[in-house]
């Protein structure tokens, strides 16, 4: 063991980030390792009872053995416009039914209906592929995967906050972090590391414990970032979270204006209020800059019968909220309450081949840190985190073989632990919640994060570089703030990637729209933005998307919405 | 966002603290007016100590053997983008 101060964990595969993408990785490298392969699961809180999947329904999109694939392929790549990986996508739905056996045999339950048969609905914006939901929801479905991985094995480190990545030469060879309770200095050599700690958010969403900042650590090590303009941006109100808003448009729920205007046809003629949610972010922007707010989800074309099953969730938390709304939740859900397009998170992610390693030897992304597609759908988000947390796994595996034995450096460990606990000062104020609301303030006005030109973006990125400045020399009297501070300093990061980004891609594609650049440009742009470190400050590139399977033409009408009474989707 | 725990019915488990996912919840020393008899000196209750870091999740409350934790369906801490 190396000498410096704090703990030390030695490792094969080492995952950071306890979702739905680590859970999977950790399954996978274990799986595919031989016996007595070490595999590492680390996350800042109690994994299992932490992440994105954790908080959500967990659906996700699962494709039968009998499905068409490459119909389903297509259409993925359709909502994606285009900005997808397709050969991953492929293999993300080639695998699912198998994980779904995984997964029951965790001891998951699938929706089925009376007969036997599993329920499949469709999601929003897709055609044909269906998503599928395990009872319980994300809480029971992580909780779950933690207790599939204690017994094969899976070292599980809880509450352990990642600050950096160890490397020796350009190899990644693990990481340092520490306890988020006692500020203890934790080590962890490995020979491969895959980063999943989400895409960056800016604590806008619901589950406002993600961050993301693992894919700003694996910048700083060397990584290349892509998909910093997108973003998720989806319909939200501040009175209570409602994640049924798909279901409630299939069973008829339509978004109206402030004149009660059902407005969704004008912007999206063939999909309308089926439009997935970055179409309906930008429509809500656009009657907002008109003067047509306040926005309403008008549910008053659903059956009296039916709404009891929006009122209350199978999903725990969920259904609490809504029961201790008590009778203000069907009033305020069936009656006027005012929606906003609300940020939840970006879409940017570590640039990866379809096997999830990273330009960087030792270093692999899965999750939704890994940057396979830029639109977030009901369904394929976590669909694609278990399939790319799947590969992830098995090419860290095969990776053993191929990387040196790592060596790390005592010399730069105690380096780094004197740079991660520098800002800790017992005296000073805690000052990250401010400097974050400013950030938020910039970056979610809708004429800066929806509806992008170039001045304001500039004008934002100006704000964006002084806020930073003002970072430079502040400390935390307290573990939680240093923690804190150390997330809103990547959220800073990212914001000037995300300006930088939207400033370069001058065309309109999926949830970025510059004002400026109205109509989407294939001919230029069907293209990711690549951000790397040059000589200390990061560069803008422009890759080529690859179209090895299907075409990126957006799709006609899907054949569900002919029908006359599209609604349901239970098959 | 969490608005109580009932300290006299707690039983110091921790699983409040274990399941937050936003630290908002740490078990300290329980002060010498909130010891339970019979406990011995060193047990731990949990505090509310970040509240305005709460996100709303409801874990703290569903897993509470007891159900003394009480959270508020408020989300009105969000950020706007109008």
């Amino acid at each position: 063991m190396p000498k410096f101060e704090g703990s030390f964990t030695e490792t094969d595969v080492l995952v950071v980030g306890g979702g739905s993408g680590g859970l999977l990785a950790a399954l996978s490298a274990k799986r595919h390792g031989t016996p007595g392969t070490r595999v590492t699961l680390v996350d800042s809180w109690t994994i299992g009872r932490t992440g994105h999947t954790a908080f959500s329904n967990a659906w996700m999109i699962v494709a039968f053995p009998d499905d068409d694939i490459d119909g389903i392929l297509r259409e993925i790549v359709a909502g994606n416009d285009g900005i997808a990986d397709q050969v991953l996508v492929r293999e993300v739905l080639e695998g699912s039914y198998a994980r779904l056996k995984d997964f029951e045999a965790m001891g998951m339950n699938f929706h089925r209906a009376a007969d036997g048969t599993y329920v499949r609905r469709p999601t929003r914006g897709l055609d044909i592929a269906r998503v599928m939901y395990p009872d319980g929801g994300g809480l029971e479905f992580c909780w779950l995967l933690r207790r599939a991985l204690e017994p094969i094995g899976v070292e599980l480190i809880d509450r352990l906050f990642v600050t950096g990545l160890l490397r020796s030469g350009d190899t990644i060879v693990g990481a340092v972090g520490i306890d988020t309770r006692t500020g203890q200095f934790h080590a962890i050599k490995a020979r491969t590391t895959i980063v999943c700690t989400n895409a960056i958010t800016f604590r806008s969403g619901f589950v406002r414990d993600i961050t993301g900042t693992g894919t700003l650590l694996a910048y700083r090590a060397g990584a290349t970032l892509r998909n910093a303009e997108f973003s998720y941006v989806r319909p939200g109100t501040p009175k209570f979270y409602f994640e049924g808003i798909t279901f409630a448009i299939q069973e008829g729920a339509r978004w109206v204006n402030a004149g009660g205007t059902p407005f969704m046809k004008d912007y999206e003629p063939d999909w309308a209020d089926e439009a997935d949610v970055p179409r309906i972010a930008r429509a809500m922007a656009l009657e907002k800059k008109n003067g047509h707010d306040p926005m309403y989800l008008d549910m008053s074309g659903i059956p009296e019968h039916m709404r009891d099953t929006f009122i209350g969730s199978k999903v725990k938390w969920m259904d609490y909220f809504f029961r201790k709304l008590g009778s203000e939740a069907k009033t305020d859900m069936f009656g006027k309450t005012p929606y906003y397009a609300l940020n939840q998170m970006t879409k940017m992610g570590v640039r990866t081949g379809p096997d999830c390693r990273s330009d960087v030897p030792g270093l692999l992304a899965a999750g939704l840190a890994q940057a396979g597609c830029a639109n977030h759908f009901a369904g394929f988000h976590i669909g694609l985190c278990v399939g790319n947390g799947w590969i992830a796994g098995r090419s860290a595996i095969e990776d053993l073989d191929r990387l040196p034995a790592p060596a790390i450096d005592a010399d730069e460990i105690q380096m780094l632990h004197a740079e991660t606990l520098k800002p800790l000062k017992p005296t000073a104020e805690a000052q990250s919640d401010r400097i974050l609301r400013d950030l938020q303030q910039i970056m979610f006005a809708y004429d800066v994060g929806i509806l992008k030109r170039a001045d304001r973006l500039e004008q934002a990125r100006a704000q964006i570089n002084s806020l930073s400045r003002e970072f430079e020399d502040i400390a935390a009297p307290h573990v939680h703030e240093l923690v804190r501070l150390k997330e809103t300093e990547a959220m800073l990061l990212a914001a000037r990637m995300i300006l930088g980004a939207s400033l370069m891609r001058t065309e309109s594609r999926l949830s970025h729209f510059r004002e400026d650049y109205e109509l989407r440009d294939d001919q230029n742009w069907l293209a990711w933005v690549d951000i790397a470190e040059r000589n200390g400050e990061f560069t803008f590139d422009r890759t080529p998307v690859p179209t090895p399977h299907c075409s990126v033409e957006p799709l006609s009408r899907p054949t569900r919405l002919k029908k006359q009474h599209a609604v349901g989707g239970v098959e | 966002m969490i608005e109580s725990i009932e300290i006299d019915k707690c039983t110091g488990c921790g699983i409040c603290d274990v399941v937050c996912p936003a630290d908002v919840i740490h078990m300290e020393p329980a002060p010498a007016t909130n010891t339970v008899a019979g406990l011995n000196p060193t047990f731990r209750l949990p505090v509310i100590k970040y509240r305005e870091h709460c996100i709303t999740c409801f874990s703290c409350e569903i897993f509470c053997p007891e159900q003394i934790v009480d959270v508020h369906p408020s989300v009105k801490n969000r950020p706007r983008p109008w």
